[in-house]
């Protein structure tokens, strides 16, 4: 049973790394002559110019200015949103779920407005700002229910204490949201990470692009040809961050995961 | 403006309302400097209520929190002083005992050699010094009970304020645990408001008991005040174990008689019917029925009932109630 959950997951990313490192004329029928394998699909991938080290980069920033704009905004919304009672909560909160859940398509032109007005155009770090607008939401009605999960008590005890707003979120309340922050950091990280439509409409320099865009824009040696092994390769290149990003932030992950149930 | 001259704590028609319920109702209570008053009362009553409106925790809707004569309606939680131990001790579960010590010391800028010593006196106070190091988590429910208390005399409070600290404990170690809680907080120069539903602990903790219910202040006296002299019928049924006997014997008329203060007496006047008997090993408990309704009677345990026993009891011992409002009734009830 573990094992066909373990394949379900893990199936997908196989595959694309056969894929990448196959010669483009083994994909569509097995080869009758010769090794199939070649890095071939990394070497033109590398070669490129600018370095494809050099999308890997820009989309890096832009996703971490992205997470760390979000959680510095979602977390005062989340701890206002969760002091407050009643009919304002749930109001706010349903409006979040529609913010969440409204379709980007329906942004484009007017972000691309906005870009042209303020001059944000080509610039990495003024993209993570419709991003963290994007991502907000979701990450504020995430946070809440963190919020929502602390026992009362812990904020009054502090209260008691003398601490005030600022020590008790410091000392008392976000070391122990630590596992809900590393969870909506990575959320937030990945959409930035994979998204395509706004980075493709406000860059247009070619050193300047994303990873997505830059991966779209690889060709193949004609109009006609689809190169799938150099796509291929380009994803399992730029899955590579993220897979580093998970390793670490798992061990808060789980740690929270497990911390309520051990009761003395 | 209103000042008092009285030391101590003092409640002034204190109220709480939240979306038109009241949760407590003019409250009016005095605590003296060094006094352990029992906030005791069935759960819902307005204990808890009361403890977090002295704490600021609440805003009170209506009335006043006065200590030694200052109104502390305006300052935070944290100006006033006051230290809380939680039903659930509330420690913190990232920090190690120390570190629970330690935090509210530091933040408001106790010097390092001074948190040392405050520290080192309070952790071989509770006997908590091999457990600095430990997470709450790996503290049993006495031990976060101890470092909880020690995080409270650490505030060095004007108020001290227990919110049921021994719920979470055992029967058996709640009872060995009560003269040590007494001997650590009652005695000092603060006021302690002690909140529980166990009349056994509000009687061995306690100098005096407030009973509450629905929000309203019953009585308030010496236990023995309120064990001799209910000021209603809530009152008489909440104190004693087993509970008191209502006897419906006259129309407009209710007779509270407790259990102890029946016995078998050939000439009694009440004559009754065993169902069953409880024994306890210093004593037996009776239960009986007669034409009144049910009776408890506590008596010796190795009497020997007739079949038809008969029971009296001393015109000093009888509690007449109103039975729709359950006021007391004072005067003498019917002759027999």
């Amino acid at each position: 049973m573990r094992l066909l959950v373990l394949l379900w997951s893990l199936g997908p990313l196989l595959w694309q790394l056969r894929t990448s490192l196959l010669r483009p004329e083994a994909l569509v029928a097995p080869l009758l002559e010769g090794n199939p394998w070649t890095l071939a699909n990394y070497q033109l991938v590398l070669s490129g110019d600018p370095p494809f080290w050099r999308y890997l980069g820009n989309s890096t920033l832009v996703a971490l200015a992205t997470t760390l704009l979000t959680l510095l905004l979602a977390v005062p919304c989340a701890y206002g949103l969760q002091q407050q009672r009643g009919l304002l909560r749930w109001g706010v909160g349903l409006g979040l779920v529609g913010a969440a859940m409204f379709p980007t398509v329906l942004l484009f032109l007017a972000l691309l407005e906005i870009a042209r007005r303020f001059g944000l155009a080509n610039d990495l770090l003024a993209l993570s700002l419709p991003y963290a607008g994007l991502s907000l939401p979701l990450a504020v009605l995430l946070l809440r229910a963190a919020f929502a999960d602390l026992p009362v008590e812990l904020e009054d005890a502090a209260r008691l204490e003398g601490l005030d707003l600022g020590q008790r979120l410091r000392h008392v309340l976000l070391p122990l949201l630590g596992p809900a922050l590393a969870s909506t950091g990575i959320l937030v990280f990945l959409a930035s990470w994979n998204e395509y439509a706004i980075a493709l409409t406000w860059i247009s320099r070619n050193d300047l692009l994303t990873l997505p865009i830059a991966i779209a824009r690889i060709g193949g040696g004609s109009v006609f040809t689809i190169p799938y092994g150099a796509f291929a390769a380009a994803t399992v290149l730029g899955s590579l961050p993220l897979l580093l990003l998970v390793l670490v932030a798992q061990r808060p992950i789980v740690s929270g995961l497990t911390r309520g149930a051990v009761k003395g | 403006m209103n000042t008092a001259i009285g030391a101590g704590l003092e409640l002034r028609q204190l109220c709480r309302e939240v979306g038109g319920r009241r949760l407590l109702d003019r409250l009016d209570l005095a605590v003296a400097p060094g006094e352990c008053l029992a906030l005791l009362g069935p759960s819902g009553c307005g204990k808890s209520t009361t403890l977090r409106l002295v704490a600021g925790l609440d805003p009170a809707s209506a009335g006043q929190v006065l200590l030694d004569g200052q109104d502390l309606g305006a300052l935070s939680p944290g100006e006033r002083q006051v230290a809380m131990v939680f039903q659930s001790y509330a420690l913190y579960p990232h920090l190690s005992v120390e570190g629970n010590l330690e935090l509210g010391l530091k933040v408001r800028g106790v010097a390092g050699a001074e948190r040392q010593r405050r520290l080192g006196a309070v952790l071989e106070m509770l006997q908590l010094e091999e457990l600095r190091q430990r997470r709450p988590a790996q503290l049993s429910g006495g031990q976060r009970q101890r470092v909880a208390l020690a995080r409270a005399l650490l505030r060095q409070p004007r108020i001290m304020l227990l919110d049921e600290p021994m719920s979470n404990l055992d029967a058996q170690l709640r009872e060995e645990l009560r003269p040590e809680l007494r001997r650590l907080l009652c005695g000092r120069e603060q006021p302690v408001i002690y909140v529980t539903h166990d009349q056994q602990e509000a009687v061995g903790m306690a100098d005096r008991i407030a009973l509450l219910d629905a929000g309203r202040l019953q009585q308030v006296g010496s236990p023995r005040e309120l064990y001799a002299d209910p000021a209603n019928r809530f009152v008489a049924c909440f104190l004693g174990r087993p509970a008191i006997n209502l006897l419906a014997i006259a129309p407009g008329r209710q007779l509270g008689l407790r259990p102890e203060h029946l016995h078998l007496a050939e000439d009694g006047p009440l004559a009754a019917r065993l169902l069953r008997r409880e024994w306890w090993g210093h004593q037996q408990l009776l239960w009986l029925d007669s034409r009144w309704g049910p009776l408890r009677v506590l008596c010796d345990p190795e009497v020997t009932l007739p079949t038809e026993p008969r029971l009296g009891w001393q015109r000093q011992h009888e509690l007449w109630f109103d039975p729709l409002s359950g006021a007391r009734l004072h005067g003498q009830g019917p002759v027999w």
